[in-house]
This record gives C-alpha cells, sequence and structure tokens, in this order.
C-alpha cells in the first residue's frame, strides 16, 4: 500500500517534472504495479526465498520490515540511487549552464541588435510619478537580495566543485559551501515570506485582461511604431509576476520538502523534489537575469521604478499610459509631483 | 591491492542485529544514527530473509559524485570514506546511496543535518591512522590494525562477510554449492555492477 | 590529494592512541568513557567517588602513551550458549571488545546482546549505590547501614513469623559459585524456598528429563549439531533466544543438507531458516508428539534394539499412542496428518536426529509432560547418547544450567541430591557444619486446614514455595499455606519481577510484604510498580562480568570467567554481599568455614573448590578452578565439532571443552568430562557413559538395568546398578581403594559403610575405581517410558487452563485440583470456570509470550543499554492481519490488550503480521515499566530507569501451574485485543 502510494506520487512529481522543464531529463523512473501479497495462513519456509531479481520485478525498490523508528531505514536497496546520479551529476551542470549561459547570450544579442530602450521625451519629462511605494520596495529588494544568495549558493552546489573548488583549494570551499548551504536555508525563509507579500501586493494589477492580449501582438511596442496600451503592469511584466509566483511557490515547496527531510515523503519522493528543485531553479535564475536585463540595462528610466520608486512620466505614459491616467484620476486633487520638486534623497 | 566488499548471505542472516550493535560498540555509535541496520523482506511469510545493510563502499560511488564538495574518496582497499571537515551536511549522498547509507546527526533548526556519518569499514578516515582526532571523528581504525570490520567479524551465523572482494565470493559460493540454495549477494548488482554467479 | 592508503600495518594500536589523546579535554561522554576511565570516575561520582575510580581516573590522566592493553575473557551474561567474551581493558577501563575466534562455541561471534555487552558494565543507568524508600521517595543510604537494617528487619520477621516466611529469590544470572552459596544461605537460613529463573523456564525440563534417562540437561551439545541429519526445534526460537547456537544449526543443516524441522504456534524468525515449518496450536505439544509415534509405530519406524536394550515401558506409551490416530491429532492440533507423517518418517528415518526444544514446550501446566513425550519420541527413534541426537535443550540465562545444577531450586539441595536426610547430611558434612545445627535452624509446622503438622526435620525435607507463587503464599490465607507463616520478606537476587505471570496478584503480594530487597545491578521491575512505601531496599550488585567465577552453559562445559574491571560504582559482587549478609545473620564464620575471605571477598576459587568436594553426583567434582582457566588459556586447541582438545596437549589433552559435567573423580583424575551424555560408544573415560540407573533395579516384573548394552570397555557387560560400598564388596573392588579413601568412606558410613556411595563418598575412591573398571559410577539402567512417580506416567493431552477450544475440555481436562509445594493449585477449578463461563467467546485470540533477540528475561538490564534498546523502542503485539483487519487494527497503531483475569488489559502497539496465525497472538516478555495503561517512569530511582518501557506482557498472562514444578503457563492462555 505504502509502496503503491508512494509510487503515485513519484509519478504525480515525475510528470509535473517533465512538464516544467519539457524534457524528459527527471530520474528515469520505472514504474510497475505494487506487488500483491496474498494472505498465507501456514508459511512455508521452504517456499523460494526471496531474491533481488525477483523483488525487483515487483517494485523499483526492496524494503522489508525494520525495528527502530527510522523508517527510511527499512528501505533496503534503492537503485533510483543512482538514476538521481545520472541526472544530477550528468545533465544538471549541462541543463544549468544552457539555461542561464543561454540567456545570457540571448540578453546580448538583444542589446546588441536593438540596443537599450531610450526613454522618449514630452513635455511631461522630467515630472515624477510614484510607482513603487516604499514597502513595495522593501519587499522587492528584500526577495532580490535572497534571490540572489539562494542562486549563487544554489549554483555552489552544482558548479562549485567544477569551478570554484579547484581554485581555492577544498579546504576554503568547503568553509564556504557551508556558509553557502546555512545562507541558502536561512534566506530561504525570508524569500518565500517576499514571494507572500509581492503576491498579496501586485496580485490586483497583474490579472491578465484584454488589454494584454493587445499588447502581446504588438510585442510590447516592438512590432509597429506605437505603444500598445498598458495598465499598471504590461503584459510581459505580468508574464515576470506569475513567473515569480509559480516559480517562487515551486522553489519553496520543493524546498521546504528537503529542508524537513523525508517528513512528507521517501526517498524517491525526496530525488524528485531535488530533480525540480533545481531545475526550476536554473530556470528561475535564467528567467531573473532577463527581468534584470530590462529593468536596468535594457531599458531606459525603467529602474527608477525600484530605485527611487517614482519614474518619469513620459516614460510612464508611454509604457504605463492606462495606469496614468488612472492615477491622475485618482489623485487629481491631491499633490502632484511636479518637475524640479522632487525630494532629495 | 585487495578490493573490499560486504556480502551478506540471507540465508544465513537471522536478524540478530549483532552487526549494528558491535558497530555501535566499536565506534560509541550515538543513538539515532545507524552506519548499519538489518532489513527483513517478507517479514512473516514465506521466504522471509533478511539482510544486513551499511554502505557498500561501491565501485563507482554514487555518493562521492554527487556531492557537491567532493568530500568523498577511495583508499587503496577500494573503501569509500569522506572527511567531515569538508561534508556540509546536505544530504545529496544519501538521495543517491542506493542503501540508504549516509547517516546524518540532527543539529539545529528544521530538521537540518549535521556532518554525515556512515560505515567506513571500519577504516577511520583522511586523519592519520589511529590517532586520536581520526577516531574521534569516525570512530576505530581496525583495518589499520589488520582487522577486518567488527560487524562481520562478530555475525553469529557468519552471514555477513567482509574482506577482498574475490575471497567472499569464493566462499560464498562454496557454501551455496555445498548446501545447494543461496539468494544472491544482495546489493552487489547495484553497488559492484557485478555478481557472484554459481 | 585525499587519498590515503592503508596498509594494513599498525604502527601503533589503537589504545595507544586513545590513551595518547586523553589530554584534549573535548571528548563528548561515549569516546570519553572509552577513552579513560577518567568518566568510570564520572560516573562514580554521581555516587560516592570509590577508591578504585580515583585511581583509574589518575591512571588514565597520567597515561600518555604506551599503555598496556590487558585482554580479559569473561562469558556473556545474556544467554546460555556460553559465549566468551574477550575484553581489551586499558587502565582499568573496558575500552573495547575483541571477537573471541579461539572459543569452540561462539568462534568470534555475538549477538546484538553480546555485541553489545560492554555498555553494560558501563551502563549510566545502573544502580549506583544502595538505597531505600522513605515514605515512597528513594533515599541513598550507606552499604552498612543497608546491611544492618536488612539482617535486623529480617532477624525480627524471623523471630515473629520463622525462617520460611523469607523468601529467598536467586539468579540464573548468578556464578555457580555465587548460586552455589545462595542455595548454602538458604539452608543456612533454614528455609527450603531458595529458587531462580530455572523455575519459569526449563524446571519441567529438568525434571522430565531426570526422570526419563537421569540428569536433566541438555545431552549434547550446540557444536554436536553440526552432526544431525535431521532436527526438529519444538517449542523454540534460536534464531532471536540462541542466536549463537544457529551458527552451528545452520552449519549442520548446510554441511549435511539436514531436515530443519521448525514446529511452533509462529513462523519464528528460526521457521523462515527451516526445510518445514509446522503450525501448530499453542498447548497441544503431546498430540504432537503421540501423533508422529503413531505413524512411527504404525509403520515399524522405531528403533526396536535401542527400544529393547535402553528403554523401560515403551508399550505403556504404545497405548496412548495408538489413541491418536491422524484425525484426532488434527482436530486437536491442526497439523495436517500428511505433514504429520513426513515429519514423522524423517526424523525416524534419516538419522541421527535431534530434537531441540525451548520455552515453547516448558512452560506450560504440561511442561513436564510436555518434555517427557519429548525424551520418549527420541528413545523409540534411538536418538539419544549419540553424536547428532539428542534432546537438545537450550537452556536461557547464561547459567540457568548452573544454578539449577547448585540448587537453586525448592526441592534440592546443590547438585540434584534433593532433600532427604542422606542430602543434608551429605552437604553438612562437605561444609563441615553439624546436620542438627542445620535442622535447628528450620521451622517446625503447625497443623493446618486438617492437615498434619511438620518436625523440623520434616519441614527440612519439603519442598519449598516455587517462586511462580510468591505471591500466592503472601496473599492466600494462613490456613491454606502449609509452613508457620506466609511470606513477609523477599530477598531478591538478580530477579526480574515482570517474569512471573499475573503481575497484578504479585503487585497484591508486594503491597502486603514486610520487607522487600532486591539486590540487582538494577533496580528491576519491583522497584518501579509503585506497590510500596517503606521497607525496601535496592542493593547494587555489579554484572558478572565485574567478578571472578564460572559459568555452565547449556551444554553442561563449565567456563571461568575473569574480572574485566572491577565493580562499576558503590556495587558489589554477590559474594560479598551474602558475605556480608550471613555475618551480619550471625552465621558468616560458619558458612565460609572453608572459603578462604580475603579482605572481606570472598574468594571465587574457594567456593568452586567446595562445589568439586561435594559434587559428585553430577560429576561436578572434578572442574577444578585451574583446571578450568587452563580451558579458557586454551580455547584455540578444542576442536569445532567433537570439542575435545588432542590426547597430547599438556594442559588440556583429551579435555572436552569445559570439562562438560558429569566429569568425574577428583581433579587429579583428570576425567575429560562427557560432551554426550549416555554414549555408549566410548569408554567412560573418554566421556561414555549410559542411561542412569536411578530408579531402582526392578518394577513389577521388569528389569530398570539396561540389557545387553554398555560404555565401551566395560568390566561389566550389562546392566548394572549405581556404585555403593556394598556393590563394590560383591564385585570385590573394595580392594581397589586406597587406605585414605577408605578411611574417608569409613568415617562417611560408620557403621552402615555398604550405604557410602559414588555420591556420597568424598575421598573420590568409588569414582576412580569405577572408571578404571570402565563402568559408570551412577550404574547402567535403562531409560522409563513410563515415569511411575509422576502424575501422568506416561504423558497424557490436557488442554491448557484457557483452552479456546472448550469443546476439548471434557475430554482432555487438566488436572485435578490439589495441593503442591504447600499451596493448592485450583487449575482444575479456573478451567472449568472458564468453560462454564465461556470465556473463550469473549476472549477468542490465543496469548502467546516469547523473546525478541535485543532482550533478555524481565529486560530491565538490556532495555537500560542505550545500543540494544534503541533497537526495539516499544513494546507491541503480533496480530495476525485477518484479525487485525476484523478489528480495523492497522500495524503500528495502539491496541489494548486485555486478560481474562481481573479484567487486565495492557496497551500496546500493534504489530500485524502473518507470523502469527489467525486466532493467536504474541507479544514479548522483557517489558516493563508500564502497568495497565500507566507509564511507572517516575517510580524508578533518579537515573536508573530504563531507556525503553512497556507493558509487562505477565499483566495479562493467567492461572496455571505444573504439577510436578509449579511451572507457570505464559505459553498458551487466552485474551482479546481491540484499538486504543
Amino acid at each position: 500500500m505504502r509502496r503503491g502510494r508512494t509510487l503515485i506520487r513519484t509519478f504525480v512529481a515525475a510528470a509535473m517534472l517533465a512538464g516544467v522543464a519539457g524534457a524528459g531529463a527527471g530520474p528515469a523512473l520505472a514504474q510497475t504495479a505494487p506487488p500483491t501479497t496474498a494472505p498465507t495462513t501456514a508459511p512455508n519456509p521452504t517456499a523460494e526465498s526471496v531474491n533481488e531479481d525477483l523483488l525487483f520485478k515487483q517494485a523499483p525498490t526492496i524494503g522489508g520490515r525494520i525495528s527502530i523508528p527510522d523508517q527510511k531505514a527499512a528501505n533496503l536497496i534503492q537503485p533510483q540511487g543512482r538514476e538521481w546520479r545520472g541526472f544530477h551529476e550528468t545533465w544538471m551542470p549541462w541543463i544549468g549552464a544552457a539555461a542561464i549561459l543561454g540567456m545570457v547570450v540571448l540578453l546580448a544579442l538583444f542589446y546588441f541588435t536593438r540596443g537599450r530602450i531610450r526613454l522618449e521625451h514630452s513635455e511631461e519629462s522630467g515630472r515624477k510619478i510614484l510607482r513603487f511605494n516604499g514597502f513595495e520596495r522593501f519587499t522587492h529588494w528584500m526577495t532580490a537580495t535572497c534571490f540572489i544568495i539562494l542562486a549563487l549558493s544554489g549554483l555552489n552546489y552544482i558548479f562549485g566543485k567544477r569551478l570554484l573548488m579547484p581554485v581555492i583549494g577544498p579546504d576554503a570551499f568547503a568553509t564556504l559551501s557551508q556558509w553557502a548551504k546555512y545562507a541558502h536555508v536561512y534566506l530561504a525563509w525570508p524569500f518565500m515570506l517576499g514571494i507572500i507579500f509581492m503576491f498579496v501586493v501586485w496580485l490586483k494589477d497583474n490579472i491578465p485582461n484584454r488589454i494584454d492580449v493587445a499588447w502581446i501582438k504588438a510585442g510590447g511596442g516592438i512590432i509597429g511604431d506605437k505603444h500598445p496600451h498598458a495598465e499598471r503592469f504590461n503584459a510581459g511584466q505580468k508574464v515576470v509576476f506569475w513567473m515569480v509566483a509559480g516559480f517562487g511557490a515551486a522553489m519553496s515547496v520543493t524546498g521546504l520538502v528537503m529542508l524537513f527531510p523525508f517528513a512528507a515523503t521517501d526517498i524517491n519522493g525526496m530525488q524528485v523534489m531535488q530533480g525540480i528543485h533545481s531545475l526550476i531553479g536554473v530556470a528561475f535564475i535564467a528567467a531573473i537575469l532577463a527581468h534584470i536585463y530590462i529593468g536596468s540595462l535594457g531599458m531606459e528610466g525603467a529602474y527608477d521604478a525600484m530605485g527611487s520608486g517614482k519614474v518619469d512620466l513620459a516614460w510612464a505614459r508611454v509604457h504605463h499610459d492606462l495606469w496614468v491616467e488612472k492615477e491622475q484620476a485618482r489623485t487629481a486633487s491631491g499633490p502632484q509631483l511636479r518637475a524640479h520638486q522632487a525630494p532629495a534623497e | 591491492m585487495a578490493r573490499m566488499k560486504f556480502l551478506c548471505d540471507a540465508d544465513r542472516c537471522i536478524e540478530c542485529n549483532a552487526c549494528v550493535t558491535a558497530c555501535k560498540n566499536e565506534h560509541e555509535v550515538p543513538w539515532g544514527i545507524n552506519r548499519r541496520r538489518v532489513v527483513t523482506l517478507n517479514d512473516g511469510k514465506p521466504g522471509e530473509r533478511s539482510v544486513s545493510m551499511a554502505c557498500m563502499h561501491c565501485t563507482d560511488a554514487p555518493c562521492a559524485s554527487v556531492c557537491p564538495v567532493n568530500c568523498f574518496y577511495t583508499t587503496a582497499d577500494a573503501v569509500v570514506l569522506h572527511s567531515k571537515d569538508l561534508c556540509i551536511g546536505c544530504g545529496y549522498c544519501f538521495y543517491a546511496c542506493p542503501f540508504g547509507a549516509p547517516q546524518y546527526p540532527r543539529v539545529g533548526n528544521f530538521g537540518s543535518r549535521g556532518k554525515m556519518d556512515k560505515c567506513t569499514y571500519c577504516a577511520g578516515g583522511p586523519e592519520p591512522d589511529l590517532s586520536t582526532i581520526e577516531y574521534e571523528k569516525y570512530g576505530s581504525n581496525r583495518l589499520a590494525e589488520g582487522k577486518l570490520p567488527l560487524c562481520a567479524e562478530m555475525c553469529s551465523t557468519k552471514a555477513l562477510l567482509a574482506g577482498d572482494g574475490e575471497m567472499i565470493a569464493q566462499i560464498y559460493k562454496e557454501r551455496v554449492i555445498k548446501r545447494g540454495y543461496g539468494s544472491g549477494a544482495w546489493g552487489w548488482k547495484t553497488a559492484y555492477r557485478e555478481t557472484v554467479a554459481i | 590529494m585525499l587519498i590515503k592508503r592503508k596498509s594494513g600495518e599498525a604502527s601503533r594500536t589503537k589504545h595507544q592512541a586513545i590513551a595518547a589523546g586523553l589530554a584534549s579535554g573535548v571528548l563528548d561522554r561515549r569516546s570519553f568513557l572509552r577513552k579513560s576511565g577518567l568518566a568510570a570516575g564520572g560516573l562514580a561520582a554521581a555516587g560516592t567517588i570509590q577508591l578504585g575510580a580515583v585511581r583509574r581516573a589518575q591512571a588514565a590522566g597520567s597515561a600518555v602513551s604506551g599503555d598496556a592493553v590487558t585482554i580479559k575473557k569473561n562469558i556473556c551474561t545474556h544467554c546460555s550458549v556460553g559465549c566468551t567474551v574477550t575484553a581489551e581493558v586499558v587502565n582499568g577501563v573496558w575500552v573495547g571488545q575483541e571477537p573471541s575466534y579461539a572459543s569452540p562455541i561462539n568462534r568470534g561471534t555475538h549477538c546484538a546482546k553480546g555485541a553489545a555487552i560492554r555498555e553494560l558494565v558501563h551502563g549510566e543507568r545502573r544502580l549506583k549505590y544502595p538505597m531505600k524508600l522513605v515514605g515512597g521517595q528513594w533515599t541513598r543510604i550507606s552499604w552498612d547501614q543497608a546491611i544492618d537494617e536488612i539482617g535486623d528487619k529480617v532477624t525480627a520477621i524471623r523471630e515473629k513469623a520463622g525462617s520460611d516466611s523469607v523468601y529467598w529469590l536467586g539468579s540464573a544470572k548468578f556464578t555457580n559459585e555465587a548460586s552455589y552459596l545462595f542455595r548454602k544461605l538458604g539452608a543456612f537460613w533454614g528455609t527450603n524456598s531458595v529458587d531462580h529463573q530455572a523455575r519459569i523456564c526449563h524446571s519441567t525440563t529438568v525434571a522430565g528429563v531426570a526422570n526419563t534417562w537421569g540428569y536433566g540437561a541438555q545431552t549434547n551439545s550446540y557444536n554436536d549439531i553440526r552432526n544431525a541429519k535431521t532436527m526438529i526445534i519444538m517449542g523454540g526460537n534460536p534464531a532471536e533466544a540462541h542466536p549463537i547456537s544457529m551458527q552451528h544449526v545452520l552449519s549442520g543443516k548446510e554441511i549435511n543438507r539436514a531436515n530443519m524441522i521448525v514446529i511452533d504456534p509462529r513462523f519464528t524468525r528460526t521457521a523462515a531458516h527451516a526445510t518445514e515449518y509446522v503450525r501448530i496450536r499453542s498447548g497441544t505439544d503431546i498430540p504432537v508428539i503421540w501423533g508422529m509415534l503413531w505413524h512411527i509405530f504404525q509403520n515399524g519406524w522405531e528403533d526396536k534394539e535401542f527400544i529393547r536394550q535402553r528403554v523401560y515401558a515403551m508399550d505403556d506409551v504404545r497405548k496412548e499412542v495408538a489413541k491418536w490416530t491422524p484425525d484426532e491429532v488434527e482436530r486437536v492440533t491442526g497439523v495436517p496428518g500428511e505433514q504429520l507423517k513426513r515429519v514423522a518418517e524423517i526424523f525416524a528415518k534419516e538419522k541421527p536426529s535431534t530434537l531441540i526444544w525451548c520455552m515453547g514446550a516448558t512452560q506450560h501446566t504440561v511442561g513436564t509432560a510436555n518434555v517427557r513425550a519429548f525424551c520418549i519420541l527420541c528413545l523409540a527413534t534411538g536418538n539419544v547418547g549419540k553424536p547428532g541426537t539428542g534432546a537438545n535443550i537450550f537452556r536461557g540465562h547464561t547459567n540457568v544450567q548452573g544454578a539449577t545444577d547448585l540448587g537453586l531450586d525448592v526441592t534440592t539441595l546443590p547438585l540434584y541430591y534433593g532433600l532427604v536426610e542422606g542430602a543434608w547430611k551429605h552437604w553438612a558434612r562437605v561444609w563441615d557444619v553439624e546436620y542438627e545445627w542445620l535442622q535447628s535452624r528450620f521451622d517446625e509446622i503447625p497443623a493446618k486446614g486438617g492437615r498434619k503438622a511438620r518436625t523440623r526435620k520434616e519441614n527440612m525435607e519439603a519442598p519449598g514455595i516455587t517462586s511462580t507463587r510468591w505471591f500466592d503464599a503472601v496473599n492466600l490465607p494462613d490456613d491454606q499455606i502449609d509452613q508457620r507463616s506466609p511470606i513477609k520478606a523477599m530477598m531478591v537476587f538478580g530477579h526480574g519481577g515482570n517474569t512471573v505471570t499475573r503481575l497484578p496478584d504479585a503487585i497484591k503480594g508486594m503491597n502486603k510484604l514486610e520487607l522487600l530487597v532486591v539486590a540487582d545491578p538494577h533496580p528491576t521491575t519491583f522497584a518501579a510498580l509503585d506497590a510500596r512505601q517503606d521497607n525496601t531496599y535496592l542493593l547494587p550488585i555489579c554484572t558478572t562480568l565485574e567478578c571472578d567465577g564460572s559459568r555452565t552453559a547449556s551444554n553442561r562445559s563449565i567456563q571461568w570467567g575473569e574480572t574485566i574491571v572491577k565493580p562499576a560504582f558503590e556495587s558489589k559482587t554477590d559474594y560479598e554481599v551474602m558475605y556480608r549478609l550471613a555475618t551480619k545473620l550471625g552465621f558468616g564464620d560458619r558458612m565460609f568455614k572453608g572459603i578462604a575471605v580475603e579482605n572481606g571477598l570472598p574468594v571465587a576459587e574457594d567456593i568452586l573448590r567446595e562445589i568439586n568436594r561435594g559434587g559428585w553426583s553430577t560429576g561436578y567434582c572434578g572442574q577444578s578452578p585451574e583446571r578450568l582457566k587452563a580451558h579458557m588459556k586454551n580455547q584455540h586447541k578444542f576442536d569445532l565439532v567433537t570439542l575435545r582438545a588432542p590426547k597430547d596437549d599438556p594442559e588440556v589433552g583429551g579435555d572436552y571443552y569445559g570439562l562438560p559435567w558429569p566429569c568425574w573423580g577428583k581433579p587429579e583424575i583428570r576425567h575429560p568430562g562427557s560432551h554426550i551424555l549416555y554414549n555408549t560408544n566410548l569408554h567412560v573415560k573418554d566421556g561414555g557413559g549410559c542411561f542412569r540407573a536411578r530408579f531402582g533395579v526392578e518394577r513389577n516384573g521388569q528389569t530398570l538395568l539396561a540389557e545387553d548394552s554398555f560404555s565401551k570397555g566395560s568390566d561389566l557387560t550389562d546392566g548394572y546398578p549405581e556404585f555403593t560400598m556394598g556393590v563394590f564388596k560383591k564385585l570385590g573392588w573394595d580392594k581397589d581403594l586406597t587406605a585414605e579413601e577408605m578411611a574417608v568412606i569409613t568415617k562417611i558410613g560408620g557403621n552402615n559403610i555398604d550405604a557410602v556411595s559414588w555420591a556420597t563418598d568424598l575421598s573420590g575412591g568409588i569414582q576412580r575405581v569405577c572408571l578404571d573398571h570402565g563402568v559408570v559410577p551412577y550404574g547402567n539402567g535403562k531409560a522409563r517410558a513410563n515415569a511411575w512417580n509422576l502424575p501422568d506416567p506416561v504423558p497424557v493431552h490436557r488442554e491448557p487452563i484457557y483452552t479456546p477450544r472448550p469443546d476439548l475440555v471434557a475430554k482432555y481436562p487438566t488436572r485435578p485440583d490439589d495441593r503442591q509445594f504447600r499451596m493448592p493449585n485450583i487449575g482444575f477449578s479456573v478451567q472449568k470456570a472458564a468453560v462454564d463461563r465461556e470465556v473463550a467467546k469473549n476472549f477468542p485470540i490465543i496469548l502467546t509470550s516469547g523473546r525478541l533477540v535485543e532482550y533478555e528475561g524481565g529486560g530491565e538490564e538490556t532495555r537500560s543499554n542505550p545500543w540494544l534498546a534503541e533497537l526495539q523502542q516499544e513494546m507491541f503485539v503480533e496480530i495476525n492481519t485477518k484479525d487485525a483487519a476484523d478489528r480495523g487494527i492497522k500495524d503500528g497503531q495502539w491496541v489494548w490488550v486485555s486478560g481474562p483475569e481481573d479484567g487486565t488489559q495492557a496497551k500496546v502497539k500493534a504489530l500485524v503480521t502473518d507470523r502469527v496465525g489467525k486466532g493467536v497472538a504474541f507479544m514479548p516478555f522483557h517489558f516493563s515499566g508500564w502497568y495497565q495503561g500507566k507509564d511507572m517512569r517516575q517510580y524508578y530511582p533518579a537515573g536508573t530507569d530504563p531507556v525503553v518501557l512497556g507493558e509487562s506482557v505477565n499483566t495479562i498472562t493467567t492461572y496455571g501451574f505444573d504439577p510436578v514444578t509449579g511451572m507457570q503457563e505464559p505459553k498458551a492462555t487466552l485474551c482479546q485485543i481491540r484499538a486504543a
């Protein structure tokens, strides 16, 4: 029974993994039906004793009964360890490298072909509008900081021994890795908190709608010469939001499962969780690289949104026209930030 | 040079757990850490067999391969050991190990693991042989004294064999030929990619 | 960079290395302990720092390198196999255990308990100093105060209520020497109520087997099982109870491709390795055996020549067996007829065959009859007295054989002399005390309940009260107990309180006691049952690993164990405590007249020498401490299968390992011991023998002496009676005696010199001359298929008191109510009431109990050992998958197991398994510390509570006693199980 349930869980997890990764690079988990155990009244010990081959035909792992409370010790042999190792050591470094370096190359290509998206000046240039308040910015940067450290310490699990250790030596590397592990384990909590805050605060502005369809059709302004309409967040930003929310949730769930080993699942489940965590991890990193690019180098004026929180009204009018209208309507009677009145920072 | 292996003759193993307590005794292994354990398959059913399992000291050990800090090494006797100085307690080796060998003391918050501990084949660790520091971190170093692992030496029915792989395979083969049955060398295929052919 | 070569050459030993690291000062407690002995000081500091500990600490502290490793050999305390424990000691601290490859018994190996035994000595949870209960609080006291107070109180009780009101419960964990001293202490105190664990393990074996062929012990040995072609293990689970024996069993099975048949209600770990498993209903052993014999007699598979020569009255058995047709056997036992026929044929034909049994056979109201039936099966098929055959009875505790031999028994003085006048006089001579003085120590018993009074002499010769019923002797009305007064005080040495059935009654009894003294390394269940407020003492006794002395393994081999380390904490050896107690009670000098006492410590070797001087009846006379020590030193010289050393060896030449008794004559004549009892193919000087002529020479016109059968090289080529001076004179052998021997014999015999026998001749002359003539001192008799002195001379089936088959009670009732061991045994009334009340309807599941490999006995000792306790952390009940499904019980969940008496119940974890058949439940008997759902941990003295506690199975076990030995019945009772 237990084994059956585990298999189902593994199946589901494997399916998820395949879906998310889009490439069946997860541990290949051979599945067969769980063994049926016919009740016997008077066992016959001369019956052929169990042997490995037979048991492996019945189930992918061999387990039995053990008297100590540590029930994971009841698992005798789980050859999936080797498959997980194959995934983690053979595939994962390449997947990780491809995802991250691929994104870097892509962004470089974009930068060099398209160049930096320049701020379009208008009469409103110089006037500022508040785009993100203090709490929003705090949340963003807390999450972002955590993310960067988590990403680096996470990548260390894959690439550290390949890239860093030969440079700094095993002892320094082990010390570094130990700290990296602590950082990874402890910063996971503020990161998860940040994900939750961002989700709550920005959810209402990120519900997809028809405007997004037009925005996407216009390629966010790349196609054609007119900027498509956008509310507070355009479709591209909404994608980032949902990506962060989704990946963040997946990273949190799989991370938590690993943080409390074997509390929720068995060894095969742990392997799957680790696989998902690392695959999504590199995808997340790649995506966030794009996010960083567009928020800084890629687009003039975008950084201010998270920097000072205030953006140039002209920039806002171009990229988030509907939001600006709404915002101005809402605050028509309220104070408007005018040119040259920017508060000291 | 000898290639050290373990072989548990399940047709002899009676789940007496001597191997488990011998290990505790020899290395003062604390409560909750089970470098060796005995699992009973088909418990209470026909064909019931028990197998004593610890680190099998695999050929091309998965633990060593997945370790993010490369703390594992293989001795000239083919014993897979690790350095607790380098280990960061990440748990990867447990995911990779087909035999559930790595053990972690619980330290700190939310189930976070301390430095991994596992069967050393009674061969200590990277510190100088028979040094106090080696004993404190890894337990006894019987191999350096010219002795074999105590679990196998004390096995009540001589089910658990330790020693050079070829020699113990030969002993097992002779046993099986003599008695006419044998459920095989458990874990050998997974650990060594070979089996004892009879 | 990280590659390190292991050359296999040690530059230093680990101990030197460990010693070298002592100064580091950053060690955790465990490694600290192992390393230095500093921790021994630290532990002692929890009690008081003793000189020894201080010395060790200092020695350890100053030891920087080069400390010598001393190797000490002792014997594992956990079962009767007798595994040698090899200890490495540095600076008086036991730092490591090495495999004992030299021992022919365990050949380096151990089970979980043996491999963890070092922790027993270091154990943090041991009792560290004497304590007493003051108003329900444990209070530390000094040894002097403890001995003084106990002595005064017990003397006061004696004056008020007589010597029989004090119960002396000894231990199978004693060394032989301590067992002997304890029995002697009882004798000097003036009571026969001196018992130990054999009562509840193999008392029925001893009685049944001795009544069949002479001695109640394993006829062959563990090693000899290697010779067997067929082995039946019936009512035993050596894989858990005697794991090292399985080395020999499985080797035999493999080498000879032997048949290994397990007959048991439970598909045990042993059964998992069998070639055939027969599932029977608990308590139907006799029908199973008779069912086998039915086929054997029907088909003429019996050994007719063997029966003619060496068995008396087999025809009486034939008559009983004829009733057990295959149909009836299947109806009663549940064993399919075809299977039983197959098993019977294998056992009778594929010889040599051996029958191995344990407590599954003995712990029944029909225990004695069971083992008698087993013996008869061996006799009928000629499977006694040859290699590979025999009744291989696996005893329980380390020295339960020796403690039994040395008379921790309510029916005998040491070495089976019984309680008759001759026995007392024999021991009075050995002890050098006046018989009259011993007699004066006993009570005079007034007439009670219409039963007549007993004089001191009669009381001296009346069996005492069995340990299974000590509490009945407290609780029952005075007029039902045939002694001066009910029991008022318990002196418990090394005996758990949870090992006897009917725990609730035991608690009532504890409540009423005026004094309870528990002398043990651990407080035991007695301390934890919350039954007392005052007048309760705990005395810390060291383990037998911390004292010198010999132990008799199940195969009768005697092994000398040397002190590994000095007693830890404030604990003392049994010897010292008994000496101090005897001195306080006023007979110390008298009791230790022949035993050297150095610095207040009786010398173990000297006690053994006294045993040698009096142990003629059982051949405990030749095993001097010097010879035993030579055996331990030369262990490697003994053959694995024959257990014999090469004849030319200067120290142990020709000896069998451990000089298995009988080892005839004085040590100087160097009898080799007897590896296989009753083996006529060997000269008596090579350990040969024949059945003991113990029961006379003739009965009902039939001879009781062997016919045409005798041991090799015998001067007498037919049966002969046991040897006395009278017989010697007739044969003219008295002339062979030396003048010194004659002088001793004359002194013993007085005006009836002819009555001096091989067993009472303190000179050893009669035995020496017998050996020279190639005859066995005890005579050459027939084994008895009919033991007319027993309640059931030929075993008959009797249903358990609480039987799941009330329909069978009318045909197979238990024995009528009777009086045994000074008290009534109302088994018949209880059975009748159970049937009338239809108990089996409300309690439909058979409850049987047994052992786990990790624990032993009452389990306090092993459950206090963290290395073992970790492996079994919860008390459980094995319940069949179908029974569990019917009750909605899932594996691992809490259940209540309730018993049919007094509404008792126990809260345990369910272990759902097909190991037990439908309608059967199994519980291990090692647990205590919970009582009917309540955790009793708080009642232990602080720091002495075992790591693991759990319900005792005996909370729910029930009434039922074997009429011959008072054996309890924990193997077949009834229960009900429901989800908690």
